[in-house]
């Protein structure tokens, strides 16, 4: 199945709509390590991408490409800026092409090997990235979006639990690393609660 | 810790709006105002010296634009990174037609958005290079410095790469230049008490009533050790061993900085600075242009920060050359 400008505009409104629900408790979580921002941040970034209107957009492509753009005026973040960093990478990726779900993983994977070169951190490290990771593998073979739904929720919730009990060793929280064992990673609990919010419809 | 603000959203813009109001040779610019630049209008023939980082560090960053030294410097939100805009925007707005040096610290955020920024500008044909400060040695040891991060030995570098593109030199040369006077520079912090965000509830870190925690980071990074306060002689003993341990000198002349992080007298810091200028001499060092004052800050951080500036008759000239910006002039 064919991935759309629409699907991408209606995962963006999704996003948004989640955020109202999601921006105390990340905040909660980024609180216990670090400035206790990462909800307010997300919620202005994915805030300026449904204002940038990806559904206008002409293509693929152009869709990401406003969002990457909307997401770098609203916040100079690492979290967010990766965010935005690697919407870019899938607005050259999909440059010039039609995109189909079956291609998802692949381009997922691409945008997790630009995320680890622009910000040096490395799988393992309890971050974003390995979610990434484990996104990538779980859409492997998956041709449309209910398929691609449920085993990108299971995935993101499979690592998030896998995760809590290592130790953080990227960002602010690496100085704290042994503190933030048992701990979410605020970045992946973020990640695990988009992941979710894409796949239902409200 | 309590503050005399309005609305923490709103700490930056009000911040800038007085600075600029104070200072008429600093304007704001940008889509966003989130852009400093010197009043004057953009020399053309001369390389653009451009900075950026998070606020609640001035005079650091926005506040050495000018004459001799920064060009423009894009601001991000307190300790975080300016956005990929302000970043294009500063370097749009710097460029004479000659290129432009980023030269900024060494943080993973800051990095990321000027390095963005540099790609989404490749098509305008506005050439870059890039210096990072990475003075801090407490922040990664001496085989690993490309870890290190920038701290208050910046404005050193500022201060070269600034003399140089002011007098002509091409990009090459003000990048050579730039990253010698980094490589010459070595810097560590001694924290007091913690400094917290505008937005948030507690400080970002917590020191004992009767705590000092060495090799401190401008945004409380743990640094080496902490232990029991220290009469400030061996404190300044301790960190000028350490600082010329990492870099032995090679030359008979430096100068020092001796940083204020916020909410330290001046009184303390010339308490420092006296020991400072007695240990270097011992090491046969001559002490030029000392600096003694809050260059660097960590808002109301309390502690200090001694840097180091290895001189040679190259970067002495370039440090001595004029400069004028609203917190330091030189000549």
């Amino acid at each position: 199945m064919e991935l759309t400008v629409e699907q991408i505009a209606e995962g963006v409104r999704r996003a948004n709509h989640a955020m109202v629900d999601l921006e105390q408790a990340l905040n909660a979580a980024d609180a216990k390590l670090g400035d206790g921002d990462t909800g307010s941040m997300l919620v202005r970034v994915i805030g300026g991408m449904a204002a940038a209107a990806p559904k206008t957009a002409t293509s693929v492509s152009e869709a990401f490409g406003k969002l990457a753009r909307a997401g770098m005026s609203a916040t100079g973040s690492s979290l967010g800026t990766l965010f935005a960093g690697a919407m870019l990478l899938l607005a050259k990726q999909t440059k010039d092409r039609s995109v189909d779900w079956a291609d998802l993983s692949a381009l997922v994977g691409a945008a997790r090997d630009g995320m680890m070169a622009r910000g040096g951190a490395k799988l393992g490290d309890k971050t974003v990235l390995d979610m990434m990771d484990a996104l990538a593998a779980a859409l492997e073979g998956k041709t449309d979006a209910a398929q691609a739904g449920k085993a990108g929720v299971d995935a993101a919730e499979r690592t998030l639990e896998a995760y809590r009990d290592r130790p953080c060793k990227m960002g602010r929280a690496k100085f704290f690393s042994e503190k933030s064992v048992g701990l979410d990673d605020p970045g992946m609990l973020a990640f695990a609660g988009l992941v979710r919010a894409l796949a239902t419809a409200k | 810790m309590k503050k005399l603000m309005n609305d923490p959203a709103h700490y930056v813009d009000e911040a800038l709006d007085g600075l600029t109001l104070a200072h008429p040779s600093l304007m704001r610019d940008g889509s966003a105002g989130r852009v400093i630049r010197r009043a004057e209008a953009t020399r053309k023939g001369k390389v653009g010296i451009v900075s950026g980082g998070g606020s609640g560090h001035l005079p650091l960053f926005c506040g050495y634009v000018g004459q001799g030294l920064l060009d423009t410097c894009s601001i991000g939100n307190v300790f975080e990174g300016p956005n990929v805009d302000s970043c294009m925007e500063a370097i749009r707005l710097a460029d004479g037609g000659q290129g432009i040096l980023r030269l900024y610290g060494n943080y993973g955020g800051d990095r990321m958005n000027f390095d963005i920024a540099g790609e989404m500008l490749e098509d305008e044909g506005i050439r870059c290079t890039t210096v990072l400060g990475t003075d801090d040695i407490a922040s990664g040891g001496p085989d690993e410095i490309e870890r290190r991060r920038g701290v208050a030995g910046l404005i050193y570098a500022y201060k070269c790469a600034g003399a140089a593109a002011e007098a002509g030199a091409h990009l090459e040369e003000v990048t050579r230049l730039a990253a010698k006077a980094v490589a010459m520079t070595r810097t560590i912090g001694v924290g007091l008490a913690a400094c917290r965000l505008p937005s948030a509830a507690r400080p970002s870190f917590e020191l004992g009533e009767n705590e000092i925690e060495m090799g401190i980071g401008i945004h409380g990074e743990p640094g080496i050790w902490r232990d029991t306060l220290r009469p400030s002689d061996a404190v300044a003993d301790e960190m000028v061993e350490r600082l010329l341990a990492d870099l032995p000198p090679s030359g008979a002349e430096v100068s020092v900085l001796v940083n204020g992080l916020g909410a330290t007298p001046l009184e303390e810091l010339f308490i420092l600075f006296r020991r400072v200028h007695k240990k270097l001499a011992e090491a046969g060092l001559r002490v030029v242009m000392p600096l003694i004052g809050n260059y660097v800050t960590s808002m109301e951080m309390q502690g200090a920060s001694v840097s180091l500036f290895h001189l040679d008759e190259e970067l002495k000239r370039l440090l001595l050359a004029p400069a004028e910006c609203p917190f330091w002039r030189v000549g």
